[in-house]
């Protein structure tokens, strides 16, 4: 009886009992949850899924893009997922593809194709409604192209490819007189010819670092200058699965000693993270700054007088550790043939326009907008867009590629050796084997 | 005679019976209001709790992995693969050596704040806010806070230490001090929650103990080891499983701060699981992994209560 009267309304005022404000607001949250899916469904705009790994500069360069393509065509829909990149984003993608039900276009290094394929999580596009649509294997670097088929499937469209490669502040270069006649870095040769560079350019340089290269906590960029190092002398490294891990290792040794004489304290800083190394070289501490393109701008945003070039032939032939960011469709239980279309589409006019995406730095895999004359007024894209002739991808195993175990691993043993606790055999030898461990097991895919 | 017990069967047992009846109705209406109200807990707790735990237990006896290929029953062979792997034994030992490393810090220096907040500091309200605050914070901005901190060149450890002639030092990037490294940011981060408890434990000790104590001339010390550290022995104990448990499940702030490195040297053993599983697919294998760690915890914990127990029984 007391709980009836206290529940009893105000006399003379609206009835709303906490109850039915309850049943209210489960109302309109139903309702809500309803309402999402109406804006796809009264536009009647046909939407696609597209995720990717973009983010930073690279991120609003494509979401631009995407902006681009849905205001040209009413009909559909691209709608963008940024995921964070790395083990996250792999992750999410290898489940919504083991499911069924993953995006209807995604972006994909084109390193970790080998470890996506064969188990069935990548579908095949479709080359004849490529072609049909402007984009054929002509329009690629041979290289580039090779990424894109895996076991005889087209299975990848490669948007870029984004190398490893030198850059140099322009003023530092000018003081040590390191400047050539077309106003770039001089050519170099010989190892001992570069050392001789780094240290004229550490003398001008404010600091006193002839180079800056980031590696502390970061596998990925030790093996990124690594491998275009170890690959100039034409060696090779391969991951057989079942088998064991296939390399020289005299190279191997010889080049870690390599970058740790540029890493000496004299020449480059010796212990440097990825911060600490792009800040040395924003602020005209060091001459030159081992990177990916990615970081052009960064660069170009802090003022920074640079250029850019691929990194100089020492041991031989010239060379540049690279992976591509590549359109792949991930597997479908029961794909949606005109969306299929759409998304051919999409990616053949994202191709198309990727003048606007070399703009973040990275070399675009479709050779027409490379050859364009705008393209060529655009520095210092232009001035490193050769190292196509000469990438060097990951070898193909289904733990490598950007952002895989392969890259971290080499980190975990090789950070020893690049600080200076344990011999460049040593750490070499405690990478191969945790490699070989790896090969040792079934391929899970 | 024999009518007396019929009748009295017939003319008193309906009461009591319908009672009895009204009584189970009524009790199981409550039972079932009972129910009603926890179904929304139980509901969550099978599905997120229970229903994965078996799953994964079921999965661990497989080759399922995480891009769907399901190689089917393997019996015991990811255990026997886990038990050979050394990877399993660096990253479980790295956890238990962080979970001691940790843990004491964590139990001893929580205890030597309260206690000095509780003596009448002048601003207690201010030592009290600065120890606490820390933990209210995401594991990801400590781990940069302290990755900042801890930058060879530019952070503000080696710039102190510089001051009094010591080489800087690689606090997160060499074997020997990347797991001190984050021994120091997790007791920083994470003890306020512990110095609470002893707070709150302190402040519940009668203060005539003390007065009694006082009359009978015992000083400060006599005073800490007869009175207050017998008074908060059932706060230890708590305060003790609690944080071996919270180190056990080291994960955040090592993936951030060092990724597990250098060398593996402060990989966790989930990060290992997270590994096996997430980024090397290998979802049952993770599994099996996974049990063999959850069977140390409950050794852990059933050695440790019955330590307790054994402890708490003598006169």
């Amino acid at each position: 009886m007391q709980r009836n009267s206290l529940a009893r309304p105000p006399r003379g005022g609206p009835v709303l009992s906490r109850r039915s404000l309850l049943a209210g607001a489960a109302g309109l949250s139903a309702a809500s949850v309803l309402g999402a899916c109406a804006p796809g469904a009264t536009s009647g705009a046909l939407p696609l899924a597209y995720w990717h790994l973009l983010s930073g500069p690279d991120g609003v360069t494509m979401g631009s893009l995407v902006d681009e393509f849905n205001a040209a065509h009413g009909e559909v829909d691209v709608t963008q997922t940024v995921l964070a990149w790395g083990s996250p984003y792999y992750t999410k993608l290898a489940m919504a593809s083991a499911g069924g039900r993953a995006p209807d276009v995604a972006i994909m290094h084109a390193a970790r194709v080998p470890g996506y394929a064969p188990g069935g999580l990548l579908d095949p596009w479709d080359g004849d409604l490529l072609a049909e649509l402007g984009v054929t294997q002509e329009d690629f670097p041979e290289l580039i192209w090779e990424k894109n088929v895996f076991d005889g499937t087209l299975t990848a469209i490669a948007l870029d490819s984004h190398p490893f490669v030198l850059y140099y502040n322009t003023e530092i270069a000018e003081r040590a007189g390191a400047l050539g006649s077309d106003g770039q870095l001089v050519e170099v040769s010989e190892p001992e010819e570069f050392r001789d560079l780094a240290r004229e350019l550490g003398a001008a340089s404010d600091g006193g670092h002839g180079l800056a290269f980031g590696y502390l906590g970061d596998g990925s960029n030790m093996w990124r200058m690594f491998y275009t190092y170890y690959t100039q002398t034409g060696a090779t490294v391969e991951l057989p699965v079942g088998g064991t891990m296939q390399y020289d290792e005299e190279t191997a040794i010889a080049t870690l000693e390599w970058i740790l004489s540029l890493i000496d304290g004299e020449l480059g800083n010796a212990s440097h993270d990825g911060g600490t190394a792009i800040s040395e070289f924003i602020t005209g501490k060091a001459g030159m700054f081992y990177g990916g393109v990615w970081e052009t701008g960064n660069y170009r945003a802090a003022g920074v007088p640079f250029d850019m070039k691929v990194i100089p032939a020492v041991f031989g032939q010239p060379s540049a550790y690279a992976d591509s960011h590549a359109f792949i469709l991930p597997h479908q239980a029961n794909p949606n043939e005109e969306k299929r279309r759409w998304v051919h589409q999409f990616v053949a006019e994202t191709l198309q326009a990727s003048l606007a995406w070399a703009d973040a730095g990275h070399i675009p895999a479709y050779s027409p907008v490379v050859e364009s004359p705008e393209y060529g007024d655009l520095v210092p894209q232009s001035h490193y867009a050769d190292a196509t002739d000469f990438l060097v991808y990951d070898p193909p195993a289904w733990f490598s590629g950007s952002g895989g175990d392969f890259h971290k691993y080499f980190g975990e043993y090789i950070q020893n050796v690049f600080a200076r606790s344990v011999s460049p055999l040593e750490g070499w030898n405690g990478f191969v084997d945790r490699i070989n461990a790896l090969l040792a097991k079934p391929s899970p895919v | 005679m024999s009518a007396t017990p019929v009748r009295a069967r017939g003319s008193a047992t309906p009461a009591p019976s319908a009672m009895r009846e009204g009584l189970r109705l009524r009790r199981r209406a409550e039972n079932l209001r009972g129910w009603l109200y926890c179904s929304p807990f139980l509901f969550f707790f099978v599905l997120f709790l229970v229903w994965p735990t078996i799953s994964g237990l079921i999965m661990s006896f497989t080759g399922r992995t995480l891009t769907g290929a399901n190689t089917g029953w393997v019996g015991v062979e990811n255990y026997a693969e886990a038990f050979a792997d050394p990877e399993v034994w660096s990253s479980l030992g790295n956890t238990l050596w962080f979970t001691v490393l940790s843990s004491i810090p964590l139990v001893v220096i929580a205890l030597a704040l309260a206690v000095l907040v509780n003596v009448g500091l002048p601003g207690q309200w201010f030592w009290r806010l600065s120890f606490f605050l820390p933990y209210l914070l995401a594991s990801t901005v400590i781990s940069l806070f302290w990755t900042w901190l801890y930058n060879p060149q530019l952070g503000l450890l080696n710039t102190m230490i510089g001051w009094v002639g010591i080489e800087p030092i690689q606090w997160l990037n060499d074997e020997n001090w990347a797991m001190h490294g984050v021994v120091i940011a997790t007791v920083w981060w994470t003890i306020g929650f512990n110095f609470l408890l002893y707070l709150a434990a302190l402040q519940a000790i009668p203060d005539q103990l003390y007065e009694a104590a006082s009359l009978d001339g015992a000083g400060t010390w006599r005073k800490f080891t007869s009175i207050t550290l017998p008074q908060l022995a059932p706060t230890t104990v708590l305060v003790v499983v609690l944080q071996i448990l919270a180190s056990l499940k080291i994960f955040d702030q090592i993936y951030q701060m060092t990724g597990g490195g250098p060398a593996g040297a402060t990989r966790p053993i989930l990060q290992y699981v997270y590994e096996a599983g997430f980024t090397g697919y290998r979802l049952g294998y993770a599994s099996a992994i996974s049990y063999i760690f959850f069977a140390i915890i409950i050794v852990i914990s059933v050695v440790y209560t019955v330590a307790i127990s054994r402890r708490s029984v003598k006169p």
